[in-house]
């Protein structure tokens, strides 16, 4: 199921930053990809590009995103992916194509003068190079700002870490988390205004599914992880696996095949994540290790981040009455 | 058993006070006053109320726990002009209350006090200053500061000998300043904390403007009003944690 499908059918409600907080897992690849698109769009590329020519667009994200989490009284838990699951090659393939169409594209706009469409295209080449894996730890755990490392998938572990009651919601844009069965996901983190709530179990109650179901009519649709059976929307998917029961039941109703079914059904419902997580979110971050760290080991322009920093500095975090009993 | 009649307008100030922080309460009817203790869910703000008996026009309890509904409860009283007394009794078999007022007669089904979060600890603290501002001036700081900010900082400057409340915004700052003779009372102590206005603007909210309200706070502590209501036989303690600097 795309995304689009996804969220058709999905419970998600608008929610104010006033009415949350607690610890949320946070899909670190897709919210890092979020600003560096945002950051190369609007940054000058002078300001995140080292002498060496290293771009750390990450660190300029990084300063500028995780201060709204402790102003909202949420504490960040960063969870990175770890291999590229097999399954997935094809889609990985995909994004590759993708990229290396937009870079042409991108190097076109530039010959011809147009800066937009340039700008646009090179925040659509960011990918997450070795340089940007290894610095956004490295300023994560200068700023005591918890990491964990996935097996597979980092969405698929912090729904894991959300149904185990280790965090109370998944900071993710994608969809894919009700299929992980993550409980609650907090959307838009990375946008300028308040967050949007989705619900796995209001989901399924508004559809009268049970996870694996839900599952099932996300495969018939189509995922990250295989093609849809060509003519079945969300719609028909749902109305199908209502009738027949399940996946392979609607497969062989309609006579159509899914390759690798078995495999993407297993493993959205037992995808590969670690259960022995631990993390301290008792966050004491050494906000001035972190700038140096930005700006002279990294030659980031101060400009760029000293906000970020200093909201981070001003920071302040509600105690209970419980601290003082 | 539990039977008492209160004026409206009593009642519904006892019942403001709590259902600022909480939706639902245990009430402790007592021999000689009734008394709810309630705090949020959140753990950061809490209320200690204390009605007197003779608050009540008549009162007469043995020291039963009942829970309730505050909205609906509230929304009862709502329907008594501020003048009027208000019937309550408690019918111990059927375990809900019977509420009249003027003609009407309510049947307000209870809540199992076991079903409702612990009554808080009240946290023993010996805090360094004390002001006693009235409540129309507590509402007036709050209302400053909300203008610009979420939070909002009480300090007590002991040099000028002055009690401040002050908001620092994205663009804006808001401070007022009163001096020892604006207020009714003042000793000053190291006092200079940061709270939530979201807490405290729902606080504000139970307090009478000519209450006076005496005010405890420290350096980086919760604060505690403290406030009178019905004629000095009521007795109200807010506390509210603090948000203190992480790093």
């Amino acid at each position: 199921m795309g995304n689009a499908d996804l969220r058709d059918i999905a419970a998600i409600e608008d929610v104010s930053f006033d009415n949350i907080s607690g610890v949320v897992a946070v899909d670190a690849h897709n919210w890092l990809y979020r600003y560096l698109t945002t950051t190369v769009r609007f940054t000058p590329e002078e300001a995140y590009t080292t002498r060496d020519g290293e771009e750390v667009a990450n660190l300029i994200g990084i300063a500028q995103g995780v201060p709204k989490f402790f102003e909202h009284d949420l504490t960040p838990v960063f969870v990175f992916d770890g291999g590229v699951t097999e399954l997935k090659s094809a889609e990985v393939q995909r994004r590759r194509e993708q990229r290396e169409a937009a870079e042409q594209r991108q190097q076109a706009a530039e010959d011809r003068g147009d800066t937009v469409e340039a700008a646009r295209l090179d925040a659509q080449t960011q990918r997450l190079t070795d340089t940007i894996q290894e610095t956004s730890r490295e300023l994560l755990r200068l700023l005591d700002v918890p990491i964990v490392e996935a097996p597979a998938e980092g969405e698929a572990q912090a729904a894991r870490m959300n149904s185990a009651g280790l965090v109370d919601y998944v900071g993710s844009e994608d969809y894919d988390v009700l299929l992980f069965g993550g409980p609650r996901t907090l959307r838009q983190l990375t946008s300028a205004g308040d967050p949007e709530l989705m619900d796995l179990d209001a989901t399924l109650a508004r559809h009268d599914l049970s996870q694996d179901q839900l599952i099932d009519a996300a495969i018939l649709c189509g995922t990250d992880f295989n093609e849809g059976v060509s003519g079945i929307g969300p719609k028909t998917a749902l109305q199908s696996i209502h009738e027949h029961g399940d996946l392979f039941a609607v497969l062989e109703a309609e006579g159509a095949t899914v390759e690798n079914a078995e495999r993407v059904r297993s493993f959205f419902r037992d995808p590969p994540v670690r259960e022995d997580v631990s993390f301290d979110t008792t966050v004491e971050p050494d906000v001035e290790a972190a700038r140096a760290y930005v700006t002279e080991e990294w030659e980031v322009d101060a400009g760029e981040v000293d906000r970020g920093f200093d909201r981070l500095a001003d920071a302040v975090t509600q105690t209970g009455l419980d601290d003082w009993a | 058993m539990f039977t008492a009649i209160v004026s409206a307008s009593t009642l519904r100030d006892a019942l403001d006070s709590v259902s600022v922080l909480v939706d639902e309460c245990k009430i402790r009817l007592n021999e000689d006053e009734l008394v709810i203790r309630a705090v949020d869910p959140a753990n950061v703000g809490m209320v200690d109320l204390t009605l007197e008996a003779a608050a009540f026009e008549s009162y007469e309890a043995d020291g039963g726990v009942i829970g309730v509904n505050l909205g609906r409860l509230e929304d009862i009283a709502s329907m008594a002009d501020s003048g009027d007394l208000i019937d309550l009794r408690l019918d111990e078999e059927t375990r809900k209350l019977h509420i009249q007022i003027d003609g009407l007669s309510y049947t307000l089904a209870l809540i199992d006090p076991d079903s409702i979060r612990e009554e808080p600890d009240i946290p023993e603290l010996d805090l360094p200053a004390e002001i006693v501002p009235e409540g129309a001036q507590i509402d007036r700081g709050i209302t400053a500061a909300d203008m610009v900010s979420d939070y909002i900082r009480l300090r007590v400057d002991e040099d000028e000998e002055t009690f401040v409340i002050e908001a620092e915004g994205d663009t804006d700052d808001v401070d007022f300043v009163l001096e020892r003779e604006d207020l009714i009372d003042l000793s000053a102590g190291p006092a200079d904390s940061l709270f939530s206005l979201d807490y405290l603007k729902d606080m504000n909210k139970a307090i009478p403007n000519d209450a006076e309200v005496r005010v405890e706070l420290g350096d980086d502590f919760p604060v505690k009003m403290h406030y009178d209501f019905a004629e000095g036989l009521g007795h109200v303690t807010f506390m509210l944690a603090p948000r203190i600097q992480s790093n």
